[in-house]
């Protein structure tokens, strides 16, 4: 197992450039999730690291060894393919000992090795199907026990479970996750599903653009989003946006007036605004209750899900609101709503989106 | 169901009317198909039979039995025939499947103008059979032909060589024009087969350090396994029937060297208007592709199981 270092790549495909210089250092046995969406260049950072792609520039190091220019097979990582690439005409068993026969490995040890990633993956009883006669969440596990057999340094998963139903989605979530601790392994995974990234990683890397907007542990992009892109892609519902003016601020605070003329004082370090500057206020739909004294809105649309009632409203002059409120929250569709947020709570992003960063956060967000 | 019934007793009548008209309907649809195949397969099938027990000529026929295939059957001259008819397939449906193999492989990498060579490889399909076959006599040709003037010019021969002169050379010459004419379309078909098969495979195998030819062995060849064994029934049967180009090349000469099966029964039906003893010709070839079609579908079968996805 080994730690896995990126040093300044940049990717272009002809005149477009898709990543621009990413430096990220990958602890050993962490698991990375890069997520971002479509078109961010998650899957070609992820290819470059295979060897699949070659980078424009910079370096790879996968335990301390420079594999930039190496071939997929000596740079020790295996991946596991979005489509499975499972060969159909081969059997399970055959599946997995592939990339064994490849290395023309001695028939016994080959067993060994098969007959223990289909134990590690319940695969035993169907070693002798083909592809086409498992389920997709079996297909997976085939996948993945194609890249166990040659214990390589890392792991690398391009978004392996984009195909599956939401129930089963779920379940494999936490298959991975056991498999990730029971190989003690270094995995790389790629996704653009945040609750897939929020559960799994012991560190996120947000992309958008091809550039790095944060790296961090789940709870850290939760609380202290360093963009106002991380803010609103991490979390579920989105965080609320809602632009305000700066009216008075200073290093322990900033005054503003939210659209509608609601005022606040938010706990933020606020040297880098001014009086009248424009701002956007991050307000997480869960944090949000209903009381007097907070800012009016008026209920569009209700959902009630049982547990929670997701309630969306529009405030001021037309901004897009959403609350998460207790299930059994007296709201009604159609109805005007006052809701507070603690300021503690709040965000503040200028105007090039990126945060003030506030003063108090809970102390998971430190460590993790 | 039961609760419908009995809801609706006298509404029996409506699905009846819908049920008669539905077959009507049927019949029309296929209708004019079936007269189609009466008139251009059936019927002409059935006189071939007919006339295969028949001394027919131009003055008329007589029933004479089985008198046609015992002479079939009893002559030395016959069974070369059906030796060379089958050597002559097998040769050449293995040429063009190795050369459509080498032929798709080629036009599937990934080379720089590749979408003009795949235009390249059309021609010899799309010319009309017999221009492109005056094409191999003007190259076979001893005193004109760019073959034997090349073999001369080389100090090979060291004069005019016919090469539809001489049995052997004759028969290997139709060969090579007959390959000529069937491999393009083996070769876009397999590069249509090769096209399917997922990217993904490849770069799973590429990342698990399989090389060019591992990957060829173990993923191009058993994806398109089913592909290669319907293409080379095809093949065989399009090759076993094959007429104009032998016909134009040599007439099925030198001294019969290239007659095969089919040869043989036009020359004996058409030319020769012994229109009994061509039936019964024609009968036997149709009974040996039924048995080859027979066999082959069983190793489809067999294939379909090796390397399909079940």
């Amino acid at each position: 197992m080994a730690t896995l270092e990126l040093m300044s790549i940049s990717k272009s495909f002809g005149s477009a450039k898709v990543l621009h210089d990413i430096s990220l250092a990958i602890r050993d046995k962490e698991f990375v999730v890069f997520v971002g969406p479509s078109g961010c260049g998650k899957s070609t950072l992820l290819r470059i690291i295979a060897g699949l792609e070659e980078a424009t520039s910079g370096q790879i190091m996968i335990g301390g060894e420079d594999v930039s220019t190496a071939h997929p097979v000596d740079r020790g990582i295996s991946m596991v393919f979005q489509s499975y690439a499972l060969y159909p005409h081969l059997s399970v068993y055959e599946n997995i000992a592939f990339p064994l026969r490849v290395q023309k490995m001695e028939k016994a040890e080959l067993d060994t090795r098969v007959q223990q990633a289909a134990s590690i993956l319940q695969l035993t009883d169907k070693l002798q199907l083909k592809p086409g006669q498992l389920s997709g969440g079996q297909r997976q596990r085939v996948a993945i026990g194609r890249s166990i057999v040659r214990n390589p340094k890392v792991f690398l998963f391009d978004e392996p479970l984009s195909n599956l139903d939401a129930a089963l989605r779920g379940d494999m979530r936490v298959e991975l996750s056991q498999l990730h601790r029971s190989l003690d392994a270094t995995m790389v995974y790629v996704t653009h599903d945040q609750v897939e990234a929020m559960t799994m990683a012991d560190r996120i890397v947000v992309l958008n653009g091809g550039h790095v907007e944060q790296f961090g542990t789940p709870m850290e992009l939760y609380h202290h989003p360093r963009t106002k892109f991380v803010a609103s892609f991490i979390g579920q519902p989105n965080m609320n946006l809602i632009p305000a003016t700066v009216s008075a601020a200073d290093a322990t605070g900033v005054k503003v007036t939210l659209t509608g003329g609601h005022e606040m004082v938010l706990p933020v370090e606020g040297g880098r605004v001014a009086k009248g500057d424009k701002v956007e206020v991050g307000i997480r739909p869960e944090h949000v209750q209903i009381g007097d004294g907070g800012f009016p809105i008026s209920v569009n649309v209700l959902e009630r899900l049982g547990g929670v009632s997701i309630t969306y409203g529009t405030l001021g002059d037309g901004v897009r609101f959403c609350a998460s409120l207790p299930g059994d929250a007296a709201v009604e569709e159609g109805q005007p709503l006052a809701l507070t947020v603690s300021p503690e709570d709040c965000h503040v992003f200028d105007a090039s989106g990126d945060v003030l960063r506030r003063m108090s956060a809970p102390a998971i967000a430190a460590n993790g | 169901m039961t609760e419908i019934s009995q809801a609706l007793p006298s509404g029996s009548a409506m699905p009846r009317t819908k049920t008669l008209s539905e077959a009507v309907f049927a019949w029309l649809l296929i209708g004019p198909a079936m007269l189609f195949i009466a008139v251009i397969v059936a019927w002409p099938l059935a006189e071939t039979i007919r006339l295969s027990f028949m001394d027919a000529g131009l003055g008329g026929e007589e029933y004479v039995g089985l008198a046609n295939y015992q002479e079939l059957v009893e002559s030395r001259k016959f069974h070369q025939t059906i030796i060379r008819t089958f050597y002559w397939m097998f040769l050449s449906v293995a040429l063009k499947l190795v050369l459509g193999l080498i032929g798709a492989t080629l036009l599937n990498a990934a080379v720089p103008g590749r979408g003009l060579f795949r235009v390249l490889v059309m021609p010899p399909w799309i010319i009309p059979m017999a221009i492109g076959m005056f094409g191999w006599l003007w190259l076979y040709n001893g005193y004109f032909g760019i073959l034997s003037g090349t073999l001369m010019t080389l100090g090979i021969t060291d004069g005019p060589f016919e090469f539809l002169a001489y049995k052997q050379s004759a028969f290997y010459s139709a060969v090579v024009a007959d390959v000529w004419v069937g491999t393009p379309m083996v070769t876009l078909f397999f590069l249509a087969a090769m096209q399917g098969v997922s990217r993904d495979l490849y770069e799973a195998a590429w990342v698990d350090g399989a090389g060019r030819w591992y990957r060829f062995r173990r993923i191009t060849i058993p994806q398109i396994m089913p592909v290669i064994v319907s293409m080379s029934l095809l093949s065989a049967i399009f090759t076993f029937n094959s007429f104009e180009i032998i016909w134009i090349l040599t007439e099925g000469g030198p001294r019969g060297a290239t007659t095969t099966l089919i040869v043989d029964t036009y020359k004996t039906a058409i030319s020769n208007f012994k229109f009994g003893e061509g039936s019964a010709r024609a009968v036997i070839i149709v009974i040996l592709l039924g048995i080859f079609a027979l066999l082959y579908l069983n190793v489809l079968k067999f294939v379909n199981r090796k390397y399909g996805t079940k």
